[in-house]
C-alpha cells in the first residue's frame, strides 16, 4: 500500500507541475496578446494572476520536500523529484517574466520605434515552453534535445531585434525635440528589457527540457 | 519478501532476453562497470568467485575490487548471496561443511584461498562484526582483550605474573584505545569489569567492534551491524563506520539502502541468484544506476 501511495504521489507531482505549467503558459499568452494589442486589461489580468502561480509553486515545493523526507526517492525517482523541484522554479520565473511583459504594456506606447516583430519572438518563446512542458509530461527525450536547438533561433531573433533597434536609433535625425527624445529613451529601455525577457523565457524552456532529459537518461548534457 | 525476489527473477529474465529498449541500453552501459577497477592497488580483489552450498550456487561469477580505506556497501534482497560473499572474504564459509568455493580472493595480492593460508592470521587481518551483537558473557575488559590474549600478544594470568611477563599495563592501554576507537570508552570506563551482557544493544555492538579492532585488523567485515539497533545507536554505528574507514577497509552488508547511501563510498548490488549486477560509486548507484534491474530494486519497483 505504501509503495502504491508513493507511486501515486509521484504521478500527482507530475500532474501538479504540468497544471502549473499550463497556467503559466496561459498567462504568457495573455501577456503577449496584451502586448500586441496594447490592451491594458489583459496586462492587469496577467499581473494579478501571478499570485496564483506563486501559490502553486510553493505547494509543489512542499510536495517535493515531503517526498524527499518521507520517501527518500532514489535513482530515476530521485532525478524526477529533483528535476520537478527545479522545473517549477523555471515556471515560476516565466510567470514573473509574463508579469514584466504586462508592465511594459501598461507603461509603453511603442509609438516611436520601428516594428521589430516582437510578437513573433514571443510566439516562438511561448511555443518552446509549451513543447518543453509536453516533453516533461510525456517523457520525450528526443523532443528535449530539439528544444535546446530551437532556442538558438529565439536567441538569434532577439539579437537581431536589439541590433535593429540600435541601428535605427543611430540613423535618427539628431535634431529631435526634447520630449520625443525622452519618450524614445523610455521606449528603448523598455523594449530592450522586453527582448531580454523573451529571450529568458526561451532559456527557461530549455532548462525544463534539460532537466527532463536528465530525468529520462541521467544525461546532464543540456544542463548548464 | 519471497514475492519480491520472484519479481526480480522475472525482471532478470526479461533483461537477458533484451526485450526493452531501456533494458538494452542498460546492458550496453553495464559492460562499462563490469570492468570496474580502481587505479590504486585494491585491498581485496575478487575474481570469478563462485560459492556453492551443496548443489546450489549462492554466488555466481563475482569479480570486484575493494579499495583500501573506504566503505564498500553490499546491498540486495534477502537470499541474494551478499552475506555469503562477505563471509567468503575471510573464509568464514569454510566452517560450513556443504560450502564449496571456486575462484580467487586476494588480500593485498596474496591468495586467501591458497594452501598456505593461516586461517587464524587471515581472520585477524580480516575481522568480522555480526548482525546481532555477540559479546562473550565476560567482563567488558576481557571481551576486548580476548583476541590479543588468544593471539599471544598479551601475557596475562598467574603463570605470566610468576614469570614476570605480565602485560597488564599494555592490556589496559589496548582496551582503552580499542574502546575509544569504537566510541564506547566514555560510556563504560567506570565499569570495565562489569559483565558485557549488561550493556545496551547498541553498546554491545560497539563492544564487538572494539573487540574486532583490538587485534589490529586491516579489513572489517560487517554483516548488518545496525539492523538490530534503534536509530540513535544506529547513528553512532554509522558515524563509527565512517571514522573507521580512515584507517581500515570496511565492507558492510546492509538491508537499509539509505544507510548504504549515507555511509559507503561504493556500493555493490547483488540480486537473486548470487549475481553481482552493478558495482559503482555510491552516488551513481543511487542517482543514476546503469542497470534497469538495479533501478527497479533501489526504487522499490517490484511486487
Amino acid at each position: 500500500m505504501a509503495r502504491e501511495a508513493y507511486r501515486e504521489a509521484l504521478a500527482d507531482l507530475r500532474a501538479a507541475v504540468v497544471e502549473m505549467g499550463e497556467i503559466v503558459l496561459a498567462r504568457l499568452e495573455t501577456a503577449l496578446r496584451g502586448l500586441t494589442a496594447g490592451d491594458e486589461e489583459l496586462a492587469r489580468e496577467v499581473i494579478d494572476g501571478d499570485d496564483e502561480i506563486n501559490r502553486r509553486y510553493l505547494a509543489i515545493e512542499t510536495d517535493c520536500i515531503d517526498l524527499f523526507a518521507l520517501e527518500q526517492p532514489v535513482a530515476s525517482d530521485l532525478r524526477f523529484v529533483a528535476a520537478s523541484f527545479k522545473i517549477t522554479t523555471d515556471l515560476e520565473r516565466v510567470g514573473d517574466l509574463a508579469t514584466n511583459l504586462g508592465r511594459y504594456t501598461l507603461s509603453s506606447r511603442r509609438q516611436h520605434l520601428p516594428d521589430l516583430d516582437i510578437d513573433a519572438i514571443g510566439e516562438r518563446a511561448r511555443d518552446l515552453l509549451a513543447d518543453a512542458l509536453a516533453a516533461y509530461d510525456s517523457e520525450d527525450a528526443p523532443a528535449c534535445r530539439v528544444i535546446a536547438h530551437r532556442d538558438d533561433d529565439v536567441d538569434a531573433l532577439c539579437q537581431q531585434a536589439s541590433e535593429r533597434l540600435v541601428r535605427e536609433l543611430l540613423e535618427r535625425d539628431p535634431k529631435i525635440d526634447a520630449w520625443t527624445l525622452e519618450a524614445l529613451i523610455d521606449e528603448i529601455a523598455s523594449v530592450l528589457l522586453m527582448i531580454r525577457d523573451l529571450e529568458r523565457i526561451g532559456d527557461h524552456a530549455v532548462n525544463v527540457a534539460a532537466r527532463t532529459l536528465y530525468v529520462l537518461e541521467g544525461d546532464p548534457e543540456l544542463i548548464y | 519478501m519471497s514475492n519480491a525476489i520472484s519479481e526480480i527473477e522475472t525482471a532478470g529474465t526479461d533483461e537477458t532476453g533484451g526485450l526493452t529498449t531501456s533494458g538494452e541500453r542498460a546492458e550496453e552501459i553495464q559492460s562499462e562497470w563490469t570492468d570496474y577497477r580502481l587505479s590504486a592497488d585494491p585491498k581485496l580483489s575478487v575474481e570469478n568467485l563462485n560459492v556453492y552450498y551443496g548443489d546450489e550456487r549462492a554466488i555466481r561469477d563475482v569479480s570486484m575490487d575493494i579499495p583500501e580505506n573506504s566503505v564498500t556497501a553490499l546491498i540486495g534482497p534477502s537470499g541474494c548471496g551478499k552475506s555469503t560473499f562477505l563471509r567468503s572474504l575471510n573464509r568464514m564459509n569454510d566452517r560450513i561443511s556443504s560450502a564449496r568455493v571456486e575462484g580467487s580472493v586476494k588480500l593485498d595480492g596474496t591468495e586467501v584461498y591458497g594452501p598456505n593460508t593461516n586461517l587464524v592470521e587471515l581472520r585477524k587481518r580480516v575481522g568480522m562484526v555480526f548482525q546481532a551483537p555477540n559479546p562473550f558473557p565476560k567482563p567488558i575488559r576481557d571481551n576486548v582483550a580476548y583476541g590479543p590474549r588468544k593471539h599471544g600478544e598479551l601475557n596475562r594470568g598467574l603463570v605470566a605474573r610468576l614469570l614476570g611477563r605480565d602485560d597488564s599495563e599494555a592490556e589496559r592501554e589496548l582496551v582503552e584505545r580499542s574502546l575509544k576507537q569504537a566510541a564506547l570508552f566514555e560510556e563504560v570506563k567506570d565499569r570495565l569489569d562489569d559483565n558485557a551482557l549488561g550493556l545496551s544493544g547498541g553498546q554491545q555492538q560497539r563492544l564487538c567492534i572494539a573487540r574486532c579492532l583490538a587485534v589490529d585488523p586491516e579489513v572489517i567485515l560487517m554483516d548488518e551491524p545496525a539492523s538490530a539497533l534503534d536509530p540513535i545507536a544506529t547513528a553512532k554505528i554509522e558515524d563509527l563506520i565512517e571514522e573507521l574507514a580512515e584507517e581500515y577497509t570496511v565492507v558492510v552488508v546492509t538491508h537499509n539502502m539509505q544507510q548504504a547511501a549515507r555511509i559507503s563510498d561504493q556500493t555493490a548490488v547483488f540480486l537473486t541468484g548470487g549475481e553481482l549486477v552493478e558495482y559503482d560509486d555510491t552516488e551513481t548507484i543511487f542517482e543514476n544506476p546503469a542497470s534497469q534491474r538495479v533501478e527497479d530494486y533501489v526504487t522499490g519497483k517490484f511486487g
